[in-house]
């Protein structure tokens, strides 16, 4: 029972440490994301093609140096 | 970044994700490490059918932006149980096993928990819950491998590692983590900075280059001689 214990108590201990690092990696974040699996190229923000709601920039009018789209719940 | 430097650079990554089987299949490495080819084996499919969506529909396109967040989250998950088996390699003589896989099952479902807590309390509709879970997940699950590869590293000197070969891989796992997340940091504080965007596709061929290095140049059984046990004193 208590190597259980002793087991979850770990993956809580990496999860909050994950978190913690994340918080501190995305401080001064804008809702970009960070993706890194491989080099393919991050896909644009769609075009709009349903309502009237502003379109989130491309990144090559941010100076385009952002490299990825925004995620799904700020578009 | 220009289209055809941006191409030239994924070329390059897909180059040395096959290469990295090659070279496991070429040292009969492939069995020793299978989670970690399949990985590289399924990047360089999922590659190939972004190839596919992005010649079809553009880069702009709701299908190649569902299709690369989708996969991408799938490539993290193969990503982190490649790691889990880098663990296994590492405690295998102190019989753990069992203890492993169930922390790094509490693991995977702690991060996926918490992940659907994160997106439950942004979204009170189901209407795009899916696409943002699946994208919280992806970079939660990121930084657990982040912080695993170190606590994986700690391990290994605590445990004076001497597998060249296994040590190689971790450490490349270590750095590729680390630079990726630094550099999203940089760029967050200075987002003027071009040479970003330049880089960030580079260190997407660094993980299957070192990995390939470390299949290529190194034998499995090779061992590393601590300098400690090197000296001989008079």
């Amino acid at each position: 029972m208590s190597r259980k214990l002793t087991a979850l108590l770990l993956a809580m201990f990496v999860l909050a440490g994950a978190m913690g690092l994340k918080t501190v990696v995305m401080a001064h974040s804008d809702g970009a994301v960070m993706m890194a699996n491989g080099s393919d190229p991050v896909p644009l923000p769609p075009i709009a093609r349903n309502g009237s709601d502003p379109v989130p920039l491309p990144p090559a009018a941010r100076n385009g140096s952002d490299p990825v789209p925004l995620p799904p719940s700020a578009r | 970044m220009p289209v055809s430097i941006g191409y030239l650079i994924w070329f390059l990554g897909v180059v040395l994700e096959v290469t990295v089987v090659v070279c496991a299949l070429k040292r009969h490495s492939f069995r020793r490490y299978l989670c970690l080819n399949l990985y590289m084996l399924l990047t360089f499919v999922v590659s190939v059918g972004r190839h596919q969506i992005l010649s079809h529909f553009g880069q702009r396109s709701i299908e190649y932006w569902y299709f690369y967040y989708y996969s991408d989250a799938v490539l993290t998950i193969f990503l982190y149980l490649a790691l889990i088996t880098l663990y296994l390699h590492v405690f295998d003589e102190m019989k753990v096993e069992k203890w492993l896989r169930l922390t790094a099952v509490l693991l995977l479902a702690g991060t996926a928990l918490f992940s659907y807590g994160v997106v439950h309390q942004s979204f009170q509709s189901s209407g795009k819950m899916l696409a943002t879970f699946v994208f919280e997940l992806s970079q939660n699950l990121y930084f657990v491998g982040l912080v695993l590869t170190y606590v994986l590293w700690g391990a290994i000197l605590k445990l004076r590692e001497t597998r060249t070969q296994l040590i190689q891989l971790v450490l490349s796992l270590g750095v590729y983590f680390s630079a990726f997340a630094a550099t999203f940091a940089l760029e967050n504080m200075f987002p003027n900075l071009r040479f970003f965007t330049y880089i960030v596709p580079v260190f997407g061929c660094l993980l299957p280059l070192a990995w390939a290095y470390a299949f290529w140049r190194l034998a499995p059984d090779a061992r590393m001689v601590p300098a400690r046990l090197a000296v001989v004193s008079r």
